[in-house]
């Protein structure tokens, strides 16, 4: 049975929060209900982005999904090497 | 920002053609940012390595792509460099536009970017390259709001469809390139903003095969405009070809003398398939042997036509090399009726089916004709429900075995392996 919208929402967020690597691929997010269709598991993913609890991180030909708390801008880097 | 010394970028603007290093130091009299271009690229000619560090958050909100973070890695040395990211705009079917949309577009690029731009990108877009963090929103405001234009596909996502001038100036069209590519634009917006596949996925659309947007080279999904019946010859058109009253190629070939056109040796002996030959004055072509190379219709334009029975054949794979060699998308649908009535619903249908099938199969960051190589062709065909056909074969067999799957087989594979070892000791 596949997971509710809500059950797989919060099972995402955990994988993104405990996963060893901040930045994860679409398919990551696959295992967190091997029932669901890939197409809404990534419907999920952009609307978890859309209510700000996930982040894109993108190479420019590869997009992938983060905890806003894991991953630092570029910018926001530099700032606090900085500051140091 | 000061100037720097640029020795060895200055070598290339000693040539008699373009050069890239000339525009940028024009460009920097209103943008001193661009000098600094020029000494981060100067760094990387003597350090043999690029400065440019790309990838990162940086975006729109509520887009997952159209924006490319760039920045560089000695921002000190280089601080008009230091956030230089690339804003892709998608470019109009056919790249039809007014001056003065390119005029408005340069204007708000000179406000909130460097004013450097590549046009086009190769994926098709407008690339508009080198602003900061803070002037993205602005940006997209205003080219959104003010000149109705959109941002166009990067990362994960759907790329920018791309499409050839089609029926809006071309002859040979055999179907409405723009029309279709403009529908999918529309349809899938969800797709192109968004990121939704293990990596990126490129449609392009060329009205026949002279293929002008390079699809089979450059897109996960080609759609080349094809027709199923026969070549249509004006015989009287031919003669006057023969009897060089009609320049061949359109004229184009009149630069020179190449002396008088001569159909045995220009056209008949260049037809790959060999399948043309003159009976008296009278052409003949065996259409089911003709591949749709377009080589004598592109010679004798006047003279011979595509059919009229005319739709499109789609390849599926064609990639750059990355993590695999670069390779052609390989015919997979020989034929499909292109329909703008029924919304398209046949090319549609056979994208979501190689969507459905990639997001579940493919892995991270292999492109579809990677995951095509990894199952193999047969697999890929029977997923997409096509009968195997001669021409889905790439090369003679080099390969003794054939396979056989349980249901091709009468009675299956289920056998008693002791009533077997019986007859067959081990
Ligand atoms: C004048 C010398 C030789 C001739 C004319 C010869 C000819 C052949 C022929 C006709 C076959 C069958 C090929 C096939 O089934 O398609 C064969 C197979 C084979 N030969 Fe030779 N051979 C020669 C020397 C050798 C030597 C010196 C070796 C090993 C040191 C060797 C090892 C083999 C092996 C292992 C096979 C089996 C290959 C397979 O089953 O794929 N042959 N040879
Ligand atoms: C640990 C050592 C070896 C391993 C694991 C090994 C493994 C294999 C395997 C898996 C095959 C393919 C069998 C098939 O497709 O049916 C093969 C074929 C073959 N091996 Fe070896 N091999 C080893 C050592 C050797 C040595 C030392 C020789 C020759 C001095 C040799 C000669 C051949 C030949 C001629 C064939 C082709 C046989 C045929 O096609 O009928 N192998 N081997
Ligand atoms: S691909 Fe064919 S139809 Fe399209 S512009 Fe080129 S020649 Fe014309
Ligand atoms: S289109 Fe190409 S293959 Fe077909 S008849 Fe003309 S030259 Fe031959």
């Amino acid at each position: 049975m596949a997971l509710s919208i809500d059950e797989l929402k919060a099972a995402m967020i955990e994988k993104a929060t405990k996963a060893p690597k901040p930045q994860l691929y679409i398919k990551d997010f696959y295992e967190c209900d091997p029932d669901a269709k890939p197409r809404n598991v990534k419907n999920v993913a952009n609307d978890l982005v859309k209510e700000g609890k996930l982040m894109f991180w993108s190479s420019g030909s590869t997009t992938m999904y983060a905890l806003p708390s894991r991953i630092k801008n570029e910018e926001t880097r530099e700032a606090a090497e900085e500051s140091k | 920002m000061p100037k720097h010394d640029t020795p060895l970028l200055d070598e290339l603007e000693k040539g008699p053609w373009p050069s890239f290093v000339t525009d940028i130091k024009r460009q920097a009299a209103t943008k001193p940012e661009c000098w600094d271009i020029l000494g981060q690229v100067e760094l990387s000619y003597k350090d043999r390595i690029t400065h440019w560090k790309h990838g990162g958050i940086v975006g729109v909100f509520g887009y997952g792509g159209g924006i490319v973070g760039r920045y560089s890695d000695v921002p000190k040395q280089f601080p008009g460099v230091a956030h230089f990211h690339t804003v892709r705009i998608a470019q109009p079917s056919g790249m039809y536009y007014s001056a003065a949309k390119l005029r408005a577009i340069c204007d708000l690029w000179q406000k909130y970017g460097s004013g450097m731009t590549n046009m086009h990108g190769s994926t098709g877009d407008m690339v508009l390259l080198g602003t900061t963090t803070p002037n993205l929103e602005p940006l997209f405001y205003e080219l959104t709001h003010d000149l109705n234009q959109d941002l166009g596909g990067s990362g994960s996502n759907l790329r920018t469809p791309a499409c050839c001038l089609g029926k809006s100036r071309c002859e040979w069209a055999c179907y409405d390139s723009q029309a279709l590519c403009h529908f999918l634009t529309n349809h899938y917006q969800d797709e192109i903003h968004r990121p939704a596949f293990p990596y990126k996925f490129k449609f392009k659309f060329s009205a026949c095969p002279n293929d002008c947007v390079a699809a089979i080279a450059r897109s996960d999904f080609a759609v080349i405009g094809t027709w199923r019946d026969d070549i249509r010859i004006n015989q009287a058109e031919v003669k006057a070809y023969i009897d060089g009253k009609t320049p061949s190629n359109g004229g184009a070939h009149s630069g020179r003398d190449w002396g008088k056109f001569d159909i045995k040796k220009e056209v008949i002996d260049l037809c790959p398939t060999g399948c043309m030959w003159m009976e008296g004055d009278t052409l003949k072509i065996d259409n089911k042997e003709c591949t749709r190379c377009m080589h004598c219709i592109n010679v004798m334009p006047r003279a011979l036509r595509p059919g009229a029975e005319q739709g499109a054949t789609i390849c599926v794979g064609a990639k750059a090399p990355i993590l695999d060699g670069a390779q052609f998308a390989t015919m997979t649908f020989p034929f499909v009726k292109i329909d703008a009535e029924t919304e398209f619903e046949e090319v549609v249908e056979k994208i979501e089916k190689i969507w459905d099938w990639w997001m579940e199969v493919g892995k991270n960051r292999e492109r579809v004709g990677e995951t095509i190589q990894r199952v193999g062709l047969p697999t890929f065909l029977k997923v997409m429900e096509v009968e195997p056909i001669p021409q889905h074969v790439r090369e003679p067999r080099s390969n003794p075995y054939v396979f056989w799957s349980d249901e091709e087989v009468e009675g299956g594979f289920e056998r008693d392996i002791r009533e077997f070892r019986k007859r067959h000791a081990q």
